[in-house]
């Protein structure tokens, strides 16, 4: 907890470079790599409304600009609405005659408004009228532009269909001969356009009538001069909307507050990642919007040695420093760790995937279609270089699985040996020593790196096969506090 | 300081709170524990229907621009006091139906009308006066005229004086009326 | 960081069958209404409201100084109800702090200085920072993080809030330790 709570003293390096506290970090099971929110991809699970919890599907979604239907947010300080019961007294019997309604509407109705409790904005401050049921049924308004905003939106589609076209013809030239597996790729939709080829149909007509039909717009050189009371009636700035209010909805942009509107509230989603590098999911959550659960939940949290500092002494320039370190194994199999400084970690071996079967080169052809280009941008080199250096310790530990029930056990053991201090379940306290150069200057953030390198089991192997260990590296930067003058 | 706490029938008043000075507590008036009155500067009169939840602290400050005798600090009628605010004005006079919310401040020199919602965590420094229906609200203290004036809190008050004296010791109303024989049973209604 | 030991004066705080730790300058309202479920801790001056409605605490929650924790109440047609609250397990309330939410989940931090209106609802992980407002009646969804005043979602939270607040809150306890009287 001490993550959300305090800056972040651990950072870990992820495998494109990025330097995360480890519970933003993801573990690849089936990479073995370190992956954080900036390497993997991102993906809409489910969308929900974060005030009434309601799932929508995503076509539902998409329909509704992404909107919740029955929750509203305030258009004066945009926080969620509250719907408020009243009791009306019906005044029909003074207005229609008829001795009937009288004698019906003598029980009061309840009526409903909108409120919101943090800056007592009602929906009858504009007055919009009470409705009789609880939820919906609010009066919507139409957007003033709506028809040529379709057209626009027909016309780039319409656009965007025909690039998609040419740039299939295109493909198909090139990769004819691979034309066998063109199945394959038939989750990006290609087959029905390749079908329409085939077949020797024109591509859709209606796309070329919206491009055909569609006026573009024209900037009008005379503007209409501003009415004279502009510059001489008073404002009463009480009236006037705010930026942020008319940003909120910018199809009306009400400029006086008697125009501001209900604005239906914005979805929100689930979302699960995914590796670009193998296309296996890391996360996961469950599809109910008020489960904190995940199907997959792939956390460096989970699966990577976990590094915390209990203390140290301050860093001075040419010193050298006791420092604490806490170490956990959270797996649930023994692990054994040797600290190493972060240049001596081996460079990954490249990968040599040889296609020997059938079922390899369709891989190897599909990773051919798959972009990489995204890693070049992404990947940078770690800036580790620090005036404080660990002294490294040249021991193996052995740290036992993490086991729920041993907090109920006794008091830490403590070892005899001078580089561990105790020893408590699954984690243990080290002492280390940390030589700061001569050069550090007074003030400046004092930081230390630090290698593990950590046997881990892969439990769920991905084909069958029996579980593996693994000899796995983790580099981090400790932030120790500015260095003392 | 003198300590002269007079009590209205039909006041709801905890043991566990800390009043000192010249107060008057008005009829139907609920005081929650923890709550502080401090009449230094001169006396405070509270009116009927006020609320007063826990760590709500009243002072009327001591000042040197002060008329001799000291005027009075008039709460008026159906105030609210969430938990945690702090008023230390010795401006004479704070207005009707007034909702001043969870851990706001109002300081010295500031003069509040009726019907004004001081937001959660607000606080008031610079000496202003505030229209009635005035609603200030968040870090950016905005305001805003509400439409209407907060509704009364008449039925909550109405539940506390019924239930609180089964949880806890209270001040015992200590100013009768004229009629004392009703003063204990006297239902609280508008 | 560690979280480092807190010290309480021992003669201060009543230590209860399952672990609760409660100060004895508290305003415990209503006693028979509370429900702490074990290993939860109430520091000095914390008030918990139990005479307006019921008040019910998981396991592993820390109530910090000066908090306030209030049942909420609803207006109806015909009078007014106080709504029993309601806190999951690993909830930690900041220092003068105050609570009138309807139902705190579980895994939730509350820093300090924060202010938790009428009838909010905090789902399971979710935080709200200090000094923030959350007006009357806000919904605060899972794994969000809330700051402000109003309260606005600034960003997520890790996945893995569950276990940081599990591990936070049993250190708390844990670190929560009498003065040794010598």
């Amino acid at each position: 907890m001490a993550y959300l709570t305090q800056p972040d003293y651990v950072k870990y390096v992820c495998s494109c470079g990025q330097l995360k506290p480890i519970t933003n970090l993801y573990f690849c099971r089936h990479c073995l790599q370190i992956r954080c929110a900036f390497c993997i991809c991102h993906e809409v699970d489910s969308h929900y409304c974060a005030n009434c919890l309601e799932n929508m599907p995503s076509s539902e979604a998409r329909l509704k600009k992404n909107r919740c239907s029955s929750c509203f947010d305030c258009p004066s300080c945009f926080h969620t609405l509250s719907t408020r019961a009243t009791l009306a007294q019906p005044r029909q019997s003074t207005e229609q005659g008829s001795g009937d309604t009288k004698v019906e509407n003598k029980q009061p109705k309840k009526m409903y408004y909108l409120s919101c409790f943090n800056c007592r904005w009602t929906s009858r401050d504009v007055g919009i009228p009470d409705q009789p049921v609880a939820s919906g049924g609010w009066p919507e308004r139409a957007n003033p532009y709506a028809t040529r905003v379709n057209q626009l939106l027909d016309y780039y589609k319409a656009i965007a269909q025909q690039e998609k076209q040419e740039k299939l013809d295109r493909e198909r030239k090139k990769f004819a001969i691979r034309g066998k597996y063109i199945t394959l790729t038939d989750k990006t939709g290609l087959t029905g356009a390749m079908a329409r080829n085939i077949a020797g149909l024109p591509s859709s007509e209606s796309s070329s009538s919206a491009i055909a039909s569609f006026t573009p717009s024209q900037a009008s050189e005379e503007v209409e001069e501003l009415p004279e009371e502009f510059y001489t009636k008073e404002l009463n700035l009480n009236q006037i909307t705010s930026m942020p209010q008319r940003l909120a909805s910018p199809e009306w942009q009400p400029t006086h507050v008697s125009r501001l509107h209900p604005i239906a509230k914005l979805l929100s989603v689930k979302r699960s990642q995914r590796c670009r590098v193998c296309d296996h999911n890391l996360t996961k959550p469950e599809y109910n919007p008020g489960s904190i659960k995940f199907k997959i939940e792939l956390l460096a949290f989970y699966h990577v040695p976990e590094v915390k500092i209990i203390s140290y002494e301050p860093i001075k320039p040419g010193c050298t420093s006791a420092l604490l370190l806490k170490l956990t194994n959270p797996t649930g199999h023994e692990m054994q760790i040797r600290l190493m400084q972060p240049e001596d970690i081996p460079e990954p071996e490249e990968r040599v995937d040889e296609p020997k079967s059938i079922e390899k080169s369709l891989e190897k052809s599909l990773n051919l279609e798959k972009d990489t280009s995204w890693y070049e941008t992404v990947k940078r080199k770690p800036i580790l270089l620090t005036e404080c250096r660990i002294t490294i310790p040249d021991v193996t530990l052995t740290l036992a699985q993490r086991d729920d029930a041993a907090e109920y056990d006794d008091d830490a053991t403590h070892d005899a040996n001078d580089i561990i201090l105790w020893r408590k379940s699954n984690k243990l306290a080290l002492r280390l020593q940390v030589v700061t150069s001569g050069e550090a200057q007074a003030g400046a953030a004092a930081g230390a790196v630090l290698a593990l390198q950590y046997r881990y089991r892969n439990a769920v192997p991905p084909a069958a096969q029996p579980p593996r260990d693994h000899t796995l590296h983790a580099a981090l930067r400790l932030h120790l506090g500015p260095v003392c003058g | 300081m003198s300590h002269n706490i007079k009590i209205l029938p039909g006041a709801t008043v905890c043991e566990d709170c800390t009043l000192e000075g010249d107060i008057t507590i008005g009829g139907g008036t609920v005081i929650h524990p923890r709550v502080t009155i401090i009449a230094e500067g001169g006396p405070i009169i509270i009116a009927e229907y006020c609320l007063f939840e826990e760590y709500s602290t009243i002072i009327h400050k001591k000042s040197d621009k002060q008329e001799n005798p000291p005027k009075p600090l008039f709460i008026g009628a159906h105030n609210v006091f969430e938990v945690g605010c702090k008023l230390e004005s010795p401006c004479g006079h704070i207005g009707e139906s007034n909702v001043f919310e969870c851990r706001s401040f109002v300081g010295v020199d500031v003069k509040i009308g009726s019907g004004c919602v001081i937001g959660a965590a607000c606080s008031l420094n610079a000496p202003q006066t505030l229209a009635d229906n005035t609603v200030i609200w968040g870090s950016e203290h905005h305001n805003r005229e509400a439409l209407e004036k907060q509704p009364s809190q008449m039925l909550q008050l109405d539940f506390l004086s019924k239930v609180m004296p089964n949880y806890h010791r209270l001040r015992k109303p200590n100013v009768h009326k004229r009629q004392t024989s009703r003063q204990s049973q006297e239902p609280i209604k508008a | 960081m560690e979280l480092q030991d807190t010290y309480y004066n021992k003669a201060e705080y009543v230590e209860t069958a399952s672990g609760n730790k409660v100060s004895r300058q508290t305003v415990l309202c209503g006693s028979q209404n509370i429900v702490l479920h074990g290993k939860v801790i109430v520091q000095s001056d914390a008030i918990i409201r139990g005479d307006l409605a019921n008040v019910k605490t998981g396991r592993f929650c820390i109530i910090s100084k000066g908090s306030v924790i209030r049942p909420p109440f609803k207006k109806f047609s015909k009078g007014v109800a106080f709504f029993p609250l309601q806190m999951g397990d690993h909830v930690f309330v900041g220092e003068n702090t105050v609570v009138n939410a309807a139902v705190v989940g579980s895994y939730v931090y509350i820093g300090k200085n924060v202010v938790i209106g009428r009838r909010c609802v905090l789902k399971d992980c979710c935080m709200i920072e200090d000094n923030s407002v959350l007006p009357a009646e806000t919904v605060v969804p899972s794994f969000a993080r809330y700051s402000g005043s109003p309260a606005r979602l600034i960003t997520t939270l890790p996945e893995a809030m569950p276990d940081l607040m599990t591990e936070f809150t049993k250190s708390y306890y844990q670190h929560f330790l009498p003065t040794t009287v010598n």
